[in-house]
């Protein structure tokens, strides 16, 4: 475990933890920031306020209720579908990588990729949103044509991490997979 | 020709950096320790909305100069718009990085231009590259607008190429001169590519003749060489390459075809191209019943030119204005004679002893053509190996980056004027009404960038890896000199 710091690419703070279960297999795992309540403040107030304003003009007390009921569904549905608590890659050579996102509800998100399906995993650069960014991702091999990417699966695609974090993920990959 | 520009061109130069020490003397400000470096290296981001896989000479100037800087130790990236498909970063030969960012395009592969949108891309780019001089291309890209617009904002070094000519009379060269004038009126330097050319933007842009440098474009004669063993005996072949576009005089060659083929029944037609004026063509060949005399070849590939050329013993070019013709330097490279008309930056071009000149009129072209076939008959022309070994060392890419080169260098020392002190200087210069509103734009540009800065800080980005340059991971020049690499490397360093 070491100390260093690590952000993700909007500056806010990320943890990356790996655990070495043996020289060929090793489970890393980053962990997003927890929602801050700040943040929920702001969203509430926002609908709130909004439904006040409705509220004010038509004086129908429905509008209050159901801005209630849309506030409560609408944070169920942000932390069971949407925010993301940490995504782990278990890398295991010779088997495969399995990939898994724990959602803030607790919900687990798993899959698994066999390793005579991948053809290696690499850093890219991509353009998001109006930034361009570095990304880690895996090259699934093309059954037909064994040279040939069929598609790429990108790894970290809630946290985004930064290229020191991915560069520390992607030497300890790549160490993996060269033995085997 | 080229030597006598090239002096012309040092001297210039070295008059200007002599000017630029006695500003700097007095104002200490401007002074910056790393300008009097020469062996300086310098990150260089080319912006413009046209690279490949458009097909077209800027693009081509564009790719063989980054080439050459690269190969110099420089650290160049381009930025362009996405093509169809094809989007995001690619790396092309010798670690030359392009990003096609998605913007969109409105009218000839020309983006939008709202001075705004582009920013926080570019910015991104800018930033991660840790960019030194921004080099835009063509006053026919918004883009490259943009990125002058931006990365003053920014307080970056700007060079700008203009590729081409423009009028002074109708409503809409007055409105593009005007924009021009803004754009170029914080740009620190200014490429041209021929001498028409450069007196042609002075005067559009209303500029300091000081900051305009005079540049012409390269063909590669590796690729252009001679074989006239493809010629066919017995026939004279008159081979036609441009665009079939009003500009290119295609009317013009739609004159001269019946009324030579009629004088000399062995003159052969052979015309690369495409364009909406290839009708004009069609019907001239229709009319008068040239078909086997006449061949129309459609759009030819770039490598497939040469084999074009060869097969011709006279190049004919008709443009109605041109501010550096390539298409005859690669004909006369290819050992053809040249004919062209006497049009902007033609008569810079070539010796003349290797080009006839004549007006653009179709007599004046007809009569100059059968001099020259005249000519060819009598066997009074220089072999097409002459002509190839006095071409071939005119105009080299390698000349054309050490110039370009020196312009960074001199750009590199020069002070990025502040908010205010911009402000001002675009009222003085461009007069009191469009001066306030692009003052204005400026401000709204300043504040935009401000709030980027606030949402993702420039240190919050990656710097991304180098491909070229002194800290390159890969590429030739890093494996053959590494110890001077990394000794030149030290003063870029941030």
């Amino acid at each position: 475990m070491d100390n260093e710091k690590y952000t993700d690419i909007n500056g806010k703070a990320i943890a990356l933890n790996y655990q070495r279960h043996s020289s060929f297999c090793t489970e890393f795992t980053v962990s997003s920031p927890k929602v801050s309540i700040g943040k929920v403040m702001v969203a509430t107030c926002f609908v709130w306020i909004f439904a006040y304003a409705v509220f004010f003009f038509t004086d129908n007390t429905a509008v209050l209720s159901s801005a209630i009921i849309i506030t409560l569904i609408g944070m169920m549905l942000y932390i069971h579908f949407v925010k993301i608590d940490h995504e782990s890659l278990l890398v295991i050579g010779s088997l495969g990588i399995q990939l898994s996102s724990s959602y803030a509800s607790g919900r687990e998100h798993t899959s698994f990729i066999e390793m005579s399906k991948i053809k290696d995993i690499v850093i890219n650069e991509a353009i998001y949103m109006h930034q361009i960014i570095y990304y880690l991702c895996i090259l699934l091999r093309d059954p037909a044509d064994t040279s040939a990417v069929s598609s790429v699966v990108p790894l970290f695609q809630s946290s985004k991490p930064r290229l020191n974090c991915l560069v520390k993920v992607y030497k300890s990959c790549q160490e993996i997979i060269s033995k085997c | 020709m080229g030597q006598r520009r090239k002096k012309a061109d040092v001297s210039a130069s070295s008059e200007k950096r002599a000017s630029e020490a006695d500003t700097a003397a007095s104002n200490p400000t401007a002074s910056n320790p790393t300008a009097s470096n020469p062996n300086r290296k310098h990150s260089i981001c080319m912006v413009s909305d046209f690279f490949y896989p458009n097909m077209g000479g800027v693009e081509s100037h564009i790719y063989q100069l980054s080439q050459c800087l690269i190969e110099k130790g420089h650290k160049v990236v381009i930025a362009t718009h996405a093509y169809g498909r094809r989007k995001g970063v690619r790396y092309l030969t010798n670690g030359l990085k392009v990003y096609y960012l998605p913007l969109q395009v409105m009218y000839n592969q020309s983006t939008a231009t709202t001075c705004f949108h582009s920013l926080p891309l570019l910015r991104c780019v800018f930033v991660r590259e840790a960019v030194t001089v921004v080099h835009a291309h063509s006053s026919f890209s918004a883009m490259a607008h943009d990125a002058l617009f931006h990365a003053k904002t920014m307080g970056l070094n700007t060079v700008f190429t203009d590729h081409s000519l423009f009028g002074f009379a109708d409503m809409s060269s007055v409105l593009t001169n005007k924009l021009l004038t803004v754009s170029l009126c914080d740009t620190d330097h200014i490429v041209c590519v021929s001498y028409t050319s450069k007196e042609n933007t002075v005067l559009r842009a209303t500029l300091d003749p000081q900051i305009v440098s005079v540049i012409p474009n390269a063909v590669d004669p590796t690729d252009f060489t001679p074989d006239p063993s493809q010629r066919r005996g017995g026939r004279i072949t008159v081979v036609v390459i441009s665009r079939l576009v009003y500009r290119k005089g295609i009317d013009l060659l739609g004159g001269i075809i019946p009324e030579l083929c009629l004088k000399h029944p062995d003159l052969h037609f052979l015309i690369g191209g495409e364009g909406p004026k290839r009708i004009v063509l069609e019907e001239v060949r229709e009319k008068y019943q040239l078909h086997d005399r006449v061949r129309l070849l459609g759009a030819l590939e770039h490598r497939d030119v040469r084999g074009v050329l060869v097969q011709g013993h006279i190049f004919l070019n008709t443009s109605l204005t041109e501010a550096f013709c390539m298409a005859i330097v690669e004909g006369a490279s290819c050992g053809l004679q040249v004919v062209s008309t006497r049009v902007g930056g033609i008569p810079e071009v070539l010796p003349e002893d290797l080009i006839s000149l004549c007006d653009p009129t179709v007599r004046s072209l007809c009569a100059g053509l059968e001099a020259v076939i005249t000519q060819l008959r009598s066997g009074a022309v220089p072999s097409p190996a002459d002509i190839h070994a006095r071409v071939r060392s005119l105009y080299t890419w390698r000349n054309v980056a050490g110039r370009t080169e020196k312009v960074y260098d001199r750009v590199a020392g020069e002070e990025v004027l502040p908010l205010d002190r911009r402000l001002l200087r675009l009222r003085q210069h461009c007069g009191s009404v469009a001066g306030s509103i692009f003052a204005f734009v400026a401000v709204l540009n300043f504040l935009f960038l401000l709030l980027l800065q606030w949402l993702v800080p420039d240190q919050v980005m990656d710097r991304a890896v180098d491909a070229s340059g002194p800290r390159a991971l890969w590429g030739p020049s890093q494996r053959d000199h590494p110890a001077e690499e990394a000794g030149a490397g030290a003063p870029t360093a941030e």
